[in-house]
């Protein structure tokens, strides 16, 4: 209980609550415009962070990815433009709406649902966690290694591209992670012959390129989003406790699905919702109903993007695997604030963890009132226009990228990788898998050459551990898995051929 | 600059032959089978054989699909604005972040943050359809709230240069 009240003392500092704040309205506004995701909010806020204490940091990028994901909402019941990725599954849905004349039902069950989805995807990371925490101690790096690799090929699967091109893009960024001389014997690899490029590539410039600078580049070829009428909302809220009441099963399956993807290394956000929207879909009584404004579907996808996003967070803490691209980022962040992820983090640094889990919640709770206050507010903050806002953002990503280490050389670096993800996206590669290539890149060599070092260059020790091949073939199961997917399509087309 | 799978996966193909051809030239740890050079060998492979399904148009039918869930769940309309107005001069407009990002990494030192900043604001506003007043006065704007906030609270050394700010 000692930990707990510690724990409570750590959040209730000054500068924490001074960071929650800014960080939700900063979260709240960045997700909210469209084309700003998530990611990009958090990744601009890491310079930040630098100068925080270590739960200050963590709070603000836990309440602005909260914040965010919610927030692109907004755009996408209003204007039918998502705001973030993981609003595009129900943004049709929520639009309908709009359309109807009700988007403060649409955007309410949004807020009601994100916040409750949120509380309980802390829930289960608050007791999960441990649970794992404590068998995460048996692991090797044997298991480490196919965890990782689990990890890259779970963010290749949900892709929503073809698989072969996000594996390539994946294989890509761990090309990118051999650049340095962080390697097994101390080298400089990939260098040639520049300083700079000895330190090895940081995630953080990678990230600010692939995520701001080229929607910069994006915004500049295409046409301006259409303006919001400004109008007047009813009560938000109203009907939402009724909506609980009745949707309760649809609830609870969206924040089941939510958790376990969350969970899920390298699956995040994202994905939880166009799976939940489908799940809910296929499951409902009356599927004819969605897509015309029915609250089935939202109730679902709400619930279940928010608490990945807090699952996310398990494979994050207990092992240094993000869950998605915004964990990506954090893992960086605690690592640079002495909370290195691993599973003695529960025991050695236990009120640190309540206090993220307190975040969590405190996060969550304020997204209704301040969501409530951005909806109303929305016209206004959308009618900034795009010439403002994406100027302002790529004089944030020179000096973002120059002050995480003083070094002019990050900004080149920004610059590259807004070409590379720009023309990535353009062709179909997921940039997402090559990010978290990069991220994870390091621990996947270390892991995978410590191991063959351990076995003598045998690989049979990979697969002979109990936990090592449950892993290794759930691994291998997702390589196949598009080739199996491809397999059964091409026999239902011969039987249609045939028939 | 949308190319085809054949160019992009010949590309991907040659990258991961040289990653692997680099990988194998590096030097091996004394007395150990395993160095620094298994690792790009494994990946630059892997880039090889997968750049080659690519160019061979495998897996083109997942992303097909997947493209058109995402329209059937988007505006027309939106989608349209997506496409550009053609001509390559035009699409040349994508270099411009890019280019503003080098300009600040040769020119701040030199200019000092004030102009570099305000030239990259009001060049990207400008850009993007802004009238030149409401782009200068938000350059300013722009830079000296990033100033104060980079600057004073966070204590980022950012250079002075011919020009500096009052505080």
């Amino acid at each position: 209980m000692n930990t707990y009240t510690e724990a409570l003392g750590l959040v209730l500092q000054a500068d924490v609550i001074i960071a929650i704040l800014c960080s939700a309205v900063y979260g709240m506004i960045v997700g909210a415009l469209p084309g700003l995701t998530a990611t990009m909010a958090t990744a601009l806020l890491v310079p930040v962070t630098f100068y925080l204490s270590p739960i200050a940091a963590i709070a603000a990028i836990i309440t602005s990815s909260a914040m965010a994901i919610f927030a692109g909402d907004i755009p996408g019941a209003l204007l039918r433009i998502p705001g973030t990725p993981a609003s595009a599954a129900y943004t049709d849905e929520a639009y309908a709406y709009t359309r109807k004349g009700q988007p403060e039902m649409a955007l309410g069950i949004g807020l009601w649902f994100s916040a409750l989805g949120g509380i309980i995807g802390t829930f289960a990371l608050m007791i999960v966690a441990p649970q794992l925490a404590e068998f995460a101690l048996s692991f090797s790096t044997f298991e480490y290694f196919w965890l990782a690799f689990l990890g890259l090929m779970c963010a290749t699967l949900v892709a929503r591209s073809s698989p072969v091109k996000a594996i390539a893009s994946m294989l890509l960024g761990l090309l990118v992670a051999c650049v340095g001389i962080e390697n097994p014997a101390g080298t400089p690899r990939f260098t040639f012959g520049s300083t700079d490029l000895l330190g090895g590539i940081e995630a953080l410039p990678v990230l600010v390129g692939v995520f701001a600078v080229s929607e910069v580049m994006r915004a500049m070829v295409t046409a301006e989003p259409p303006r919001l009428a400004s109008r007047r909302f009813g009560s938000i809220l109203k009907g939402q406790l009724e909506l609980t009441r009745k949707f309760v099963k649809l609830q609870v399956r969206g924040n089941l699905i939510g958790i376990a993807i969350g969970a899920l290394p390298g699956a995040g956000a994202d994905i939880a919702a166009w799976v939940s929207y489908s799940v809910s879909k296929r499951f409902s009584k009356t599927p004819e109903k969605f897509g015309t404004g029915h609250p089935e579907g939202l109730v679902e996808s709400g619930a279940s993007n928010n608490a990945a996003l807090a699952a996310g967070w398990v494979p994050a803490l207990l092992f240094g695997i993000p869950g998605d691209t915004i964990t990506a980022i954090a893992i960086g962040v605690l690592y640079m604030k002495g909370l290195n992820p691993g599973p003695t983090l529960f025991t050695e640094r236990a009120s640190s963890m309540y206090a993220l889990y307190y975040i969590f919640i405190l996060a969550n709770l304020l997204m209704i009132p301040l969501g409530i206050l951005m909806i109303r507010m929305c016209s206004k903050i959308l009618s900034a226009p795009r010439s403002a806002i994406m100027s302002m953002i790529i004089l944030m990503c020179a000096v973002g990228a120059f002050a995480t280490g003083n070094n002019l050389f990050a900004v080149v670096l920004v610059a590259v990788f807004g070409v590379i993800g720009f023309v990535m996206e353009r062709n179909g590669y997921p940039v997402a898998a090559m990010v978290l290539g990069i991220v994870m890149g390091t621990m996947v060599e270390q892991n995978f050459v410590t191991s063959l070092i351990k076995s003598d260059g045998s690989i049979w020790p990979f697969f002979s551990r109990p936990v090592a091949s449950l892993l290794a073939a759930m691994t291998i199961a997702a390589v196949l898995w598009p080739v199996f997917a491809w397999l059964l399509r091409l026999r239902r087309r011969l039987q249609t051929h045939a028939g | 600059m949308q190319l085809s799978d054949r160019i992009t996966g010949l590309f991907v193909a040659v990258l991961g032959a040289a990653a692997a051809y680099g990988g194998s030239k590096l030097p091996p740890v004394p007395g150990q089978q395993v160095g620094p050079n298994v690792f790009p060998m494994v990946v630059g492979t892997g880039l090889l054989f997968c750049g080659a399904l690519i160019a061979l148009g495998v897996g083109r039918r997942f992303e097909e699909e997947a493209e058109a869930e995402l329209v059937a769940h988007s505006d027309p309309n939106a989608l349209a604005a997506e496409t550009p107005p053609s001509g390559w001069i035009y699409s040349l407009r994508v270099l411009i972040p890019p280019a503003l990002l080098l300009f600040y990494v040769y020119a701040v030192d030199f200019l000092g943050f004030l102009i570099t900043g305000v030239t990259i604001v009001a060049a990207a506003a400008l850009a993007l359809g802004a009238r030149w007043w409401f782009a200068l006065s938000f350059g300013l704007f722009t830079t000296a709230l990033i100033h104060l906030a980079f600057a004073k609270m966070l204590r980022v050394p950012l250079p002075f240069g011919l020009l500096q700010f009052p505080w």
